[in-house]
């Protein structure tokens, strides 16, 4: 039987993450070519043979082009198959469309579930993602899925970067509350909620803290920020309650809009988002975003999955 | 209703027959036995060509019998050519099983979804999924209907002097829930959080004896059963303001003092923890599992302010009695709350679930819906169970499908008939 090797394939825009995994894989990213008719339609080709091949497809899908990010990696994934690879897993570590994952509203699509579909209609035999916006997504792909939690990584930077002792972890809303809990009891912290009360008839909404913050520092974190609004304001509620700094920490900063002037404005000390999202040319105009690389985590899951290890071990651990 | 059939399976026949009673139908005639073998064996009395079908079947104690049982159903009304099958599972089954628990664990409430799109259903309808997101899990449209109406209905009517109570979850994964109730009631919610591993630290944290001195003294005077009213009040509101979060062990499910000592069971149990159970923050599921039995020891957390009101505990279902009893005894006990209701869709109460519940003195009420079977004689020995009557949403649900109609007035305003 012919040794099958990992080949790692990558669009050609937002590469930055492809390369940081295939570096700490220490492989090269394969050649192939994306091409871009002037109508906009896409046309893909392998350089080099993948038959029999173990292929790893690392996107990293943000805001602006969801929908041409997502359909180049549906084509990728076609044209190696077509090709004949052996395995085609997508490591897509910011789920696209991932908050319309139930029928909140009459007649609302699941959206979730028609990417899902799509995915593995497409001929995608294994997926890898990273906080899931509600892990029942899981449940809506008939391949298996790797759920990655960035929380190790958050945890690390939180024992390197901030003087932990002092601080305290924020949920910036009700449903939050369960990921929250779960990081404070593993930094052995307290935590406090935030809540968005609507509690009298006529009263326009405002935000409600639920716990003790004074003298203290503030982590807020989030699956997600996309306007930064609400974490904006939540920095401003938690300052009025005497809290010494406030930081945001969320896994996918998503950023659009008119967010990196919300976070300028905003009383926010720090808002870090792991690299699951491209957000290098943000940086650039924030001086108070920070990045946590995760690469070193997917290039694990990647060298597990391919040798058929277990990867239960980086649920909890972060890979050194 | 012309061309409609509505079929009750054996798992929850009375509330079958009120939907059909609201419904002005008799239920179609079948014969469900078993045969001595164990096998299932349905019998369609009732031409079933070209016309719309509905089968009406709910968790109960002999799930997966009954899972079966409407499985076939609803193959055999495919087999007799009826044009469109809905199944009506008003406690869908396995819901709890909706994500991977464990590494390696099977999402079972996906695969009952396929089971049911198999055999030929069409439609789904079900209450209060335990989470929304299930409805992804079917590649065919799924109604999921809501109890938290009827429920709300329930307390404003019953509940004196709503306005002042407290809606409580009673772990953070259910904040939603309750947030959603609190909002529609315009009143306030609290969260209760327990965990296992930081019961060490804190205590010896609180060994601080100035500390320890102030907690008690707060906790003596919220024993007291009567405060007077006048500054003493006063002050008992400072106390609870500045701190919101109010503290207190738990030992083997009911909460102690600070002074307690366990002496069968070391506090030293943290160790396994981390062996027993590798995962994040999904992984190892606070909200639906209650292991007791493995922690013996767990600190309970009450973040917000019952002081002197009622508090409502809203969950999605009430299965094992462990955490509510928890819930309420500190929220009684250490945070001074008037009583507590316990309020839930879903009465599942397995095994002496009910019982133990009856037993504890800090519930006053516990509310549930009768989407689960719950037998006459339980809901009779019971002084403290309410159940709350929800087939005419069922059979509304079933009308307007049946004529094509906009079942989202549901969802809101008319979920409270």
């Amino acid at each position: 039987m012919a040794t099958n090797s990992i080949k790692l394939l990558a669009p050609d825009v937002h590469r930055n993450l492809a390369e940081l995994v295939a570096k700490r894989l220490g492989l090269k990213l394969t050649n192939c070519k994306l091409k871009r008719d002037p109508s906009g339609e896409v046309s893909f080709s392998i350089g080099e043979s993948v038959r029999d091949q173990d292929i790893f497809i690392v996107t990293q899908i943000g805001s602006g082009d969801v929908n041409d990010r997502v359909l180049e990696l549906l084509i990728m994934i076609n044209a190696s198959k077509t090709a004949s690879a052996r395995r085609i897993s997508a490591i897509i570590p910011n789920f696209p469309y991932a908050r319309q994952d139930r029928k909140d509203k009459s007649r609302a699509p699941i959206t979730a579930k028609l990417m899902a579909d799509m995915l593995t209609t497409a001929g995608c035999d294994h997926v890898i993602t990273m906080d899931l916006h509600a892990s029942q997504i899981q449940g809506f792909f008939d391949v298996p899925v790797d759920n990655l939690y960035a929380e190790p990584s958050v945890v690390r930077y939180i024992k390197e970067n901030i003087n932990f002792k002092e601080a305290i972890i924020i949920s910036p809303d009700a449903g939050g509350a369960k990921r929250a809990a779960a990081l404070a009891d593993r930094l052995d912290l307290n935590f406090a909620l935030i809540h968005k009360e609507r509690a009298r008839a006529n009263e326009v909404s405002r935000m409600v803290l639920v716990g003790d913050v004074s003298d203290k520092i503030c982590i807020i974190v989030d699956d997600m920020a996309d306007t930064c609004g609400t974490l904006a304001k939540a920095a401003e509620v938690l300052l009025e309650n005497k809290a010494k700094s406030v930081i945001a920490i969320v896994t996918h900063g998503i950023l659009s809009g008119k967010a990196i002037e919300n976070i300028n404005n905003s009383k926010l000390d720090r808002v870090v988002c792991t690299n699951t999202v491209p957000f290098e040319d943000k940086m650039l105009k924030c001086p108070k975003l920070d990045a946590i690389d995760i690469s070193s985590v997917l290039a694990e899951a990647i060298r597990r999955l391919h040798n058929g290890e277990s990867i239960s071990y980086l649920f909890k651990n972060y890979p050194l | 209703m012309r061309k409609c059939k509505v079929f009750v399976g054996n798992s929850h026949p009375e509330l079958g027959h009120l939907v059909c009673e609201r419904l002005g139908i008799e239920a179609a005639p079948c014969t469900l036995k078993k045969f001595a073998n164990g096998e299932t064996s349905v019998q369609i009395g009732a031409s079933v060509r070209d016309e719309d079908v509905y089968v009406i079947q709910s968790g109960s104690p002999e799930i997966n019998d009954h899972i079966m049982e409407l499985l076939i159903l609803v193959s055999a009304c495919r087999g007799g050519s009826a044009k469109k099958i809905t199944a009506v599972l008003p406690q869908f089954p396995y819901s709890k099983q909706c994500k991977m628990k464990k590494h390696r664990g099977a999402i079972t409430a996906r695969m009952l979804a396929n089971l049911l799109i198999m055999a030929g259903a069409d439609h789904v309808v079900s209450m209060d999924l335990h989470a929304s997101q299930m409805q992804g899990f079917f590649t065919k449209p799924v109604d999921n209907l809501y109890g938290g109406p009827s429920l709300g209905k329930w307390i404003k009517e019953n509940v004196e002097d709503y306005r002042g109570a407290v809606v409580v979850s009673k772990n953070p994964g259910g904040t939603k829930r309750v947030t959603a109730l609190a909002d529609s009631l315009k009143i306030n919610f609290a969260m209760i959080h327990t965990d296992r591993r930081r019961s060490k630290d804190l205590y010896s944290q609180n060994k601080d004896k100035l500390q320890l001195k102030q907690r008690k003294q707060s906790m003596l005077r919220k024993n007291k059963p009567i405060i007077k009213p006048g500054d003493f009040e006063n002050e008992e509101e400072n106390i609870i303001l500045t701190n919101g979060i109010q503290t207190a062990r738990v030992i083997k499910g009911h909460v102690v003092d600070d002074e307690y000592v366990d002496d069968t069971n070391p506090i030293e149990s943290d160790v396994e923890g981390s062996i027993g159970t590798i995962g994040s923050f999904d992984a190892v599921d606070s909200e639906d599992d209650e292991e007791f039995d493995v922690q013996p020891e767990k600190l309970i957390t009450l973040v917000g302010n019952v002081q002197g009101r009622t508090a409502i505990i809203l969950d999605d279902m009430i299965d094992r009695p462990g955490s509510f009893i928890s819930a309420s005894e500190h929220m009684v006990k250490n945070c001074g709350a008037k009583e507590v209701v316990v309020v839930a869709t879903h009465g599942i109460f397995t095994g002496d679930c009910l019982e133990q519940l009856e037993k504890s003195d800090d519930i006053h009420k516990i509310v549930v819906t009768n989407t689960y079977p719950i037998s006459k004689e339980r809901i009779n020995n019971s002084k403290k169970l309410v159940v709350i009557d929800v087939s005419s949403i069922f059979a509304e649900c079933i009308r307007r499908d049946h004529y094509g109609e906009s079942i989202s007035v549901l969802f809101d305003s008319l979920a409270s008939l």
